[in-house]
């Protein structure tokens, strides 16, 4: 957890900031979104324990309760800045995803190496009003997954980036 | 484009009539094997399946459910028809949920011609269309008779290449009429047309060019220097030596499965890759191999995604090297590790190797490719060519932080890895689908990253690991551009149709 660098890191430097690239930040909603169904995903297992304890009181259930107690306060720490790391960028060719603090990824997709391109919403995010896209190559590795957007421009995404995959399609 | 022609007007055909008795044997096949395992597995116990009247009521039951299996293909085989246009081919099955599937030409990734063993002694062969739309988007036409599926292939390579071929009239476009007869020169065993049915498109087999045939020899040598092998005798010697040295015979029959797991591995690898052949022609590259179930592929140009040649350490020695592709139609095996689909070249010498690698990219885009190559394969360290991993990488990957390297080309990007089990991509510029950098907080502190091209799902993932943050950022940079520029200049879908080749050069 200990982790020297900044969410954003200085401008124009390192492998994961290539100069003259304005990242576009995802909606702040994204870290409500995931911080519920985090706890909602810790609150289960921690109903049940608490039951046990109520019944059966025994002392490695304090345990686990403080593990998961744990868990949620890393989460807690960690979403935000998680989210505040994604960052794209359309440039004229190509779409930029940034993603991660501690393990930190970078994918370049060309518009022309487009498939298809999804936007998801379950229910949770439907409430927040954010959206995912997700962009499909015909490379199953490909990674390029935007979460988090506002409704609007998560369709003004799908639209711009179909578009200019059409303009630039080529073969396989 | 868009008009497509009715399907009214389409001329359907059905596949062989024994169809349904080559497909529908598996299913007695494997109740076979079912009731065989029950039997045996209740041997220990005294109690043996097949005991008393009961054998015959077993029968009986394989006998109804192979007659009820042989019904249902019959009837599959009834609602199974193609037909074939110029732009597409078309597939009709399903008794109970109908299904036409329409698989664009211009979208093939590879044509291949199979004959299971069963298939083999009536002459039939299945005809297998890839395109590339993950698993189970091809289309299979079978079966045929062996001929006429080899004149579907030829036809529909030729309509795939953008060459318009004579149908339903003997006397078709000249360049096909050509084609015939210089095909009937050069290709005695080839597609010309013998009888004359009047339905049978008219298309000339492209002309070949042996490159490499790998020998029975040459193949059991590389399979007994593969790891499998040596875990094949490790497993044998340890359960020998548990057996002797504790006198309990039982530990055989629960260690045994192990054992057989690494030999079927190689009996399947044999089979597989047996009497291998390569050979180029203008429809792309062609493949032939088999020992029971034999494979003939065409895989056009422009179709493979990337190359990667490997060497385990146990091929040092002679310095074989083995040759893998990404094609996008074959995807990645769904059998668990043997994948013979996706292989250019079994076991070669280097020379060998690189002309399968040739076959892929005859103009590597640089001066001396020998030399890069050579680097490329069994160098160490940064040379004239390779930009390799920093010093600084060697407490991440102390094994091969001398070997991981990348270097470009005009047409491609080569990347270079492994100590142990030596390897060497070569990604063409224009096959580039996404690039990708990772870096983990170990990386971090030691200031490398990860490059990694985004290829279609096949047996390779072309990577360079822990390149200095700097050369990887750059080489990010450069390779979106030079990606970006290579697909621009690349060439047709249709790769025949283009000026300056002039048609008669296929025949």
């Amino acid at each position: 957890m200990t982790d020297p660098a900044p969410e954003t890191g200085p401008r124009g430097t390192g492998p994961f900031d290539p100069p003259g690239i304005e990242w576009t930040h995802v909606s702040p909603r994204l870290v409500t979104a995931r911080l519920l169904s985090t706890g909602i995903t810790l609150a289960v297992p921690a109903v049940g324990v608490i039951v046990l304890l109520v019944l059966f009181p025994h002392w490695w259930q304090w345990l686990v309760l403080g593990v998961l107690a744990l868990l949620g306060l890393w989460a807690a720490v960690l979403v935000p800045r998680q989210v505040r790391a994604i960052g794209y960028a359309e440039r004229d060719d190509d779409l930029l995803i940034r993603q991660g603090i501690m393990f930190r990824t970078l994918v370049v997709v060309p518009y022309g190496r487009m498939q298809y391109v999804d936007v998801q919403a379950g229910p949770l995010a439907r409430r927040l009003r954010i959206a995912t896209v997700q962009l499909h190559t015909a490379s199953a590795s490909t990674d390029a997954t935007i979460d988090g957007l506002e409704p609007a421009e998560a369709e003004r995404l799908r639209d711009r980036l179909a578009s200019r995959g059409e303009a630039r399609l080529a073969g396989l | 484009m868009n008009d497509a022609p009715a399907t009214e007007d389409l001329v359907w055909h059905r596949v062989h009539p024994v169809t349904p008795l080559v497909r529908g044997w598996t299913v007695i096949a494997v109740l076979l094997v079912v009731v065989g395992q029950q039997t045996l597995n209740g041997l220990p116990e005294g109690e043996n399946l097949l005991e008393g009247d009961r054998w015959w009521m077993i029968l009986l039951g394989i006998l109804a459910v192979g007659l009820v299996g042989l019904g249902y293909s019959a009837l599959a085989w009834r609602m199974t028809s193609y037909a074939v246009d110029d732009e597409s081919v078309h597939l009709r099955t399903g008794v109970l949920f109908r299904q036409q599937r329409r698989a664009r030409l211009d979208r093939l990734q590879a044509v291949d011609v199979v004959q299971p063993l069963l298939a083999r002694f009536f002459g039939l062969a299945e005809l297998k269309l890839e395109v590339a739309g993950g698993a189970d988007s091809g289309v299979k036409l079978g079966f045929l008779k062996e001929a006429e599926a080899n004149r579907l292939r030829n036809d529909l390579l030729a309509r795939a290449a953008g060459l318009r071929v004579g149908r339903e009239r003997p006397a078709g476009a000249p360049a096909a009429t050509a084609g015939v007869a210089d095909a009937a020169v050069g290709e005695p065993d080839g597609a010309v047309p013998t009888g004359s049915s009047a339905s049978a498109p008219l298309a000339p087999e492209a002309p070949e060019q042996p490159v490499t045939a790998v020998g029975p020899g040459r193949l059991v040598a590389s399979l007994l220097r593969s790891g499998a092998t040596v875990g094949l005798v490790l497993g044998i010697l340890a359960i020998a030596g548990v057996v002797v040295g504790t006198r309990e015979i039982g530990v055989l029959f629960s260690a045994l499965p192990a054992v057989l797991g690494f030999g079927g591995y190689l009996f399947s690898r044999f089979t597989g890759e047996f009497g291998f052949r390569s050979a180029i022609s203008p429809d792309g590259i062609r493949l032939r191999h088999g020992l029971l179930e034999t494979r003939s592929q065409t895989i056009p140009p422009g179709r493979v995604q990337a190359v990667r040649l490997r060497q385990g350490p146990f091929w040092r020695g002679p310095d074989w090297w083995r040759v893998d592709v990404n094609v996008a139609g074959y995807g990645l095996s769904t059998d668990g590790g043997t994948d013979t689909k996706s292989v250019l070249l079994p076991v070669g010498t280097r020379d060998e190797a690189l002309a399968a690698l040739w076959l892929v990219l005859p103009d590597l885009g640089t001066p001396d490719p020998r030399a890069l190559l050579d680097e490329g394969l069994s160098g160490l360290d940064a040379g004239e060519h390779f930009v390799v991993s920093p010093r600084r990488a060697r407490l991440l990957d102390p094994l091969s932080w001398r070997r991981n390297g990348f270097t470009v080309t005009d047409r491609a990007l080569v990347l270079r890895g492994g100590r142990v089990f030596r390897s060497l991509v070569v990604v063409p510029h224009e096959r580039t689908q996404s690039l990708g950098l990772e870096q983990g907080p170990l990386q971090r502190r030691f200031d490398v990253a990860t490059f990694a091209v985004h290829s279609t799902p096949g047996p390779i993932a072309p990577k360079a690991a822990h390149l200095d943050s700097a050369d990887a950022a750059r080489l990010l940079d450069t390779q979106a551009a030079r990606a970006r520029e290579a697909r621009a200049h690349a060439g047709p879908e249709l790769w025949m149709r283009r000026d300056d080749v002039p048609l008669g050069e296929r025949a």
